[in-house]
């Protein structure tokens, strides 16, 4: 028995060390240089532990490879200004953790190295992206980085709230905003809904998680330029500016930074709000200092109440803008196969699950073996079991094509949120905002290179 | 109403403009998450915290930033002093072919707005290696700096009387020892004003600092506090507490020099 | 100059060639000094101004090499609905804030001058806005206009006073917006006003103020007469001084509202900021900025003649 088992398992290693050889001029993980160094990048979030354990666990590498890692950080919003002073200084780290359209845009730049045959190797050992994912990571069939989570956003909701006032949990946006009216007493400063069209990820990202959801893209497949002078649209445009014009929101909801709908929420000023996990991390947080009795019985109660529900469905289905996070190698780098090493290593699922149990809940694994190993710490209650979906709903920035540069500058150029600004402080119609916003669009697909 | 009146109304309103946001950041550095959240003890915050400075100092890069700033300010100073002053004596006591040109073109350049320059010099800077270090500051902010001091200075250099410059001079001293023995210890005030205006917009800017330097050891104050700001939360009380502390020095140092300061500052535009 | 006194023909040669000497020698110390100013200069801002200039001229996208597209860029941004909104709000919020801080300057100019005991006391303690750090102020305006209930000062107190049921989202309308940016532009910059002017008001013959009461003018007339007048020169040179800073204003826009709501109060400086680092388009984003230049050349250059004539 002992042979036989034996014998298969040098089978199939001489099998996939063939494999290997002939795919690569060099085996997949040779033995890491001892004193090799390499930079790591990470994208810092409002969890502090979570970004603790991600450099720990580089560290392990580190250790466990002779190898020394430096992990330097960026947040959401110094994100783009980090990258480019980079490329164009040439001062790229190794590893850099990429969010959803910067794979797309660095590689069109040639700042990335062709991971397409490293991706298929490690493919056993930290298993598969859903394909909505995995679009992210490639231009064309060649892949650039490879894919481990997704920051998701939910629909958080007061659930005494909404059985005091005997309403249903919405599950569409058109359930949402009907539940917005329904909860609505400006009266007592309690609003239906605190949902702002800013210059962060709570605004362009809802915005687009209506459009998908509504079946309306500003590229087709193909990833070319799409109009979006369509009835669909102009549903979107009526729902974004609505609930502005129905009185349904705080006065001030257009001018919230990203965490003016978290405070608002939590203080319970308004009923529904997208967000990403932090508002739950900023309750079980609050509860783990509470003060005394009745504080720490306030926040339990406050942590049972809410909840968040999967994003809202449009008329063409369920569709989730998230930030997709993955690794890129940069062409800089001096020694690419150790970053790939390290890469693998933070990937593996018993890695993974080891940074997850800090984090939250705000990480969607992506990869199938992680989710498998995480399934256990996503059971923890509802919130968490729907968190640990993410990445079923995930829609990548430019659905339903790939996320091309044109699509990632579509969405930095504020026009996805601008537009129903115009609607609601400038008084436009909204015919002229959807014009206005088309021909924005098309001028950057029409201007752009690469 | 007397004037006496009118004077005293017009101070107290003037003490409140001037303070109220002062004592409001204060009061805010006091409070916890909680008490800001949930909007309890509004005005004066109970219970008193001190938990968002030892939270600076412990959980964030507080310290370092404030190194940087620190740092930076006064390489910059120094230069400028220098370069200002050297520029400044020049035009206001020497007499040479296109001397107003000069002096026209140093208030043109103060002019030349950070905000454009930025690409190109993030450019250059990059060429150099610079950038992604202090020294891409140490390099970049004299820009600005020089200019509005040697203009500053030009104004002071010309209020001072010269008899004792042409006194040296007659001696047989050089230029160089006029400058260095006789002026500059009379303008004293001028290179005091000079200096801290260096050193404040130094402090302050931000702006350079965001685009040329990314690495997390080189970032300054301004940009540090722009950080405290990740993702979702944004931590107000910390933000308030950094506030406070990196105020309290500059406003120290300027209680001691403010008379000097306002001499020196007043001189370049009031005299002309 | 103290010349040797000697005279006839060959003593004004004599005198003419010294004199001509000690220039030489003048200019040349002119130049040594003004040699580290020189460097700096053409180093650090004409050549990067030059490279500016010919960065406006190409499409530079971040990542890739620029290509020549002659004036493409300004073409775009003249026909930019958001530019010219950018314009507009450029220009409210210059004007709207240096002036303000100019009758602010002098009414506090004039209240510090009747102050006899501890006017520097006071002068000094009114300086503070203007020493702060500009980050910190624009946060604490934000959070003065804030309309989230108990963090917003004019709220807390409006809402406490019973003046307001509800708060007001004051920097949620453009114009509040607006109003906000200006305010915290003001209130950093009008002691800077306010104590030039008083050190103007000090350099006013008190002989005019006196006879004026002789001859039984009254106090606005006096004020208008002989104050005014007195402090031009000082108004001019502070108010062209804060006409460029403040249209230049980077660092309170971009913390307060990052140009919102929409593009009510995005200013050359964020927009810029924007385009390059945003969408990554280096040669609009340097183009937004140049458009500003030669209105401050020639507001400078203007001035700077200004300021000459009145020395000589």
């Amino acid at each position: 028995m002992l042979d036989s088992r034996i014998s298969r398992r040098s089978l199939l290693a001489g099998a996939v060390g063939t494999s290997a050889l002939l795919t690569l001029p060099r085996p997949a993980f040779p033995a890491v240089k001892k004193g090799t160094s390499l930079k790591l990048w990470i994208l810092k979030t409002y969890v502090e532990p979570t970004n603790k354990a991600i450099e720990a666990s580089a560290q392990r590498w580190a250790q466990k490879n002779g190898a020394s890692v430096t992990v330097e950080y960026f947040t959401f919003e110094d994100m783009q200004t980090k990258y480019v002073a980079a490329i164009e200084s040439n001062s790229t780290p190794d590893i850099g953790q990429l969010e959803t359209s910067a794979p797309a845009r660095f590689a069109g730049m040639g700042q990335l190295i062709d991971l397409t045959t490293f991706a298929r190797q490690i493919e056993g050992q930290v298993g598969k992206a859903p394909a909505s994912v995995t679009a992210v990571t490639k231009v064309g069939d060649k892949v650039y980085s490879l894919p481990w989570y997704v920051m998701g956003a939910f629909w958080y909701v007061w659930r005494d709230v909404f059985e005091k006032a005997k309403v249903k949990m919405p599950t569409t946006f058109e359930e949402a905003r009907q539940a917005a009216a329904a909860l609505n007493r400006p009266k007592d400063n309690f609003y239906g809904m605190g949902q702002s069209w800013n210059r962060t990820s709570d605004g362009y990202g809802v915005m687009q998680s209506l459009m998908y959801s509504h079946g309306v893209g500003w590229a087709g497949k193909d990833g070319k330029y799409k109009s979006i002078k369509t009835p669909a649209m102009q549903n979107v445009m009526k729902w974004a500016t609505d609930i502005y014009k129905d009185g349904v929101q705080p006065a001030d909801t257009l001018t919230w930074t990203g965490s003016g709908n978290n405070e608002n929420f939590i203080a319970k000023n308004i009923a529904q709000t997208s967000n990403g996990p932090s508002i739950t991390f900023a309750l079980e947080n609050a509860l783990a200092k509470a003060t005394d009795a009745k504080d720490r019985k306030a926040k339990e109660e406050a942590l049972a109440n809410h909840v968040a529900l999967p994003h809202p469905a449009g008329p063409d289905g369920r569709r989730m803008w998230a930030i997709a996070m993955s690794f890129g190698i940069f062409k800089t780098s001096k020694d690419p196969e150790a970053a790939m090493s390290l890469i693998a290593h933070l990937l593996s699922p018993e890695e993974t699950v080891t940074v997850m149990k800090d984090s939250y809940g705000q990480f969607g694994p992506v990869l199938d073996k992680a989710r498998a190993a995480s399934k256990d710490y996503f059971n923890k209650n509802e919130n968490y079991r729907t968190f640990g979906r993410a990445a079923e709903w995930f829609a990548p920035t430019g659905w339903p094509g790939p996320t091309t540069a044109a699509a990632a500058e579509v969405q930095a150029s504020n026009v996805l949120t601008d537009a129903p600004a115009k609607v609601i402080v400038d008084k436009w119609s909204v015919d002229q905002a959807i014009e206005w916003e088309d021909k924005k669009i098309k001028e950057i697909y029409d201007t752009l290179r690469g | 109403m007397t004037t006496k009146a009118l004077t005293l109304a017009g101070l107290a309103l003037f003490l409140l403009v001037i303070l109220v946001p002062f004592w409001w950041i204060a009061s805010m550095s006091f409070k916890t998450y909680e008490q800001i959240q949930f909007a309890t003890s509004i005005y004066v915050p109970n219970p008193f915290t001190w938990e968002n400075y030892t939270g600076l100092w412990t959980e964030t890069r507080f310290p370092l930033w404030l190194r940087n700033s620190l740092v930076t300010a006064l390489v910059v100073t120094a230069t400028t002093t220098v370069v200002a002053s050297l520029g400044g004596y020049a035009v206001a006591r020497l007499r040479f072919p296109g001397r107003e040109s000069v002096a026209s073109l140093i208030l043109i350049l103060y002019l030349i707005p950070p905000a454009l320059l930025f690409i190109p010099l993030y450019r250059v800077l990059a060429e150099l290696g610079a950038t992604n270090h202090l020294s891409a500051l140490f390099l970049s902010y004299p820009t600005f700096t020089v200019p509005f001091c040697t203009w500053l200075l030009i104004g002071f250099f010309k209020a001072l009387p010269d008899e004792l410059e042409e006194a040296a001079l007659i001696d047989g001293a050089g230029r160089v020892t006029a400058f260095w023995r006789v002026l500059l210890p009379l303008a004293a005030p001028g290179l005091v004003a000079s200096a801290i205006f260096a050193f404040t917009l130094s402090w302050n800017e931000f702006l350079y600092a965001l685009v040329f330097i990314q690495d997390e050891q080189a970032i300054t104050v301004p940009v540090g506090l722009n950080l405290l700001i990740y993702g979702d939360v944004f931590h107000w009380g910390q933000l308030m507490a950094a506030s406070v502390i990196t105020t309290i020095p500059v406003v120290a140092l300027y209680v001691f020099i403010h008379r000097w300061m306002v001499e020196g500052l007043v001189a370049g535009s009031v005299k002309g | 100059m103290a010349l040797p006194h000697t005279v006839g023909i060959p003593a004004v040669r004599a005198r003419a060639s010294l004199w001509r000497r000690a220039r030489t020698r003048e200019t040349t110390t002119a130049l040594l000094f003004l040699l580290p100013l020189f460097v700096l200069v053409v180093a650090l801002i004409v050549y990067p101004v030059y490279r500016a200039v010919w960065l406006s001229l190409t499409d530079k996208l971040v990542g890739y090499p620029e290509r020549f597209v002659g004036l493409r860029n300004y073409a775009y941004l003249a026909q930019d609905d958001t530019f010219h909104a950018v314009i507009r709000n450029s220009a409210v919020f210059t004007v709207g804030s240096v002036g303000l801080k100019v009758v602010t300057g002098v009414l506090m100019a004039l209240v510090l001058n009747n102050v006899i005991r501890g006017r520097n006391f006071f002068r000094g303690l009114f300086l503070l806005p203007w020493i702060t750090s500009t980050v910190i102020i624009a946060l604490t305006w934000r959070w003065m206009f804030d309309a989230f209930p108990g963090r917003g000062f004019f709220n807390s107190v409006l809402l406490d006073a019973g003046l307001l049921r509800r708060p007001i989202a004051f920097m949620a309308t453009p114009e509040g917006a607006m109003m906000a940016v200006i305010v915290a532009n003001w209130w950093r910059g009008f002691p800077f006003f306010g104590v030039s002017f008083l050190a103007g008001l000090a350099s006013i013959p008190r002989e005019l103020y006196e006879a004026a009461s002789v001859d039984g003018a009254s106090a606005w007339r006096r004020f208008w007469h002989i104050t005014l007048p007195g402090l031009k020169h000082v108004m001019i040179v502070t108010t062209l001084l804060s006409f460029i800073l403040t249209i230049n204003d980077f660092n309170i826009v971009y913390v307060m509202t990052r140009g919102g709501p929409g593009t009510a109060t995005q200013v050359f400086a964020t927009y810029s900021y924007q385009v390059a680092f945003g969408q990554l388009r280096w040669g609009r984003g340097v183009t937004i900025c140049l458009f500003v230049v030669p209105i401050l050349v020639l507001g400078i250059v203007m001035i700077s003649r200004y300021l000459l004539r009145d020395r000589k």
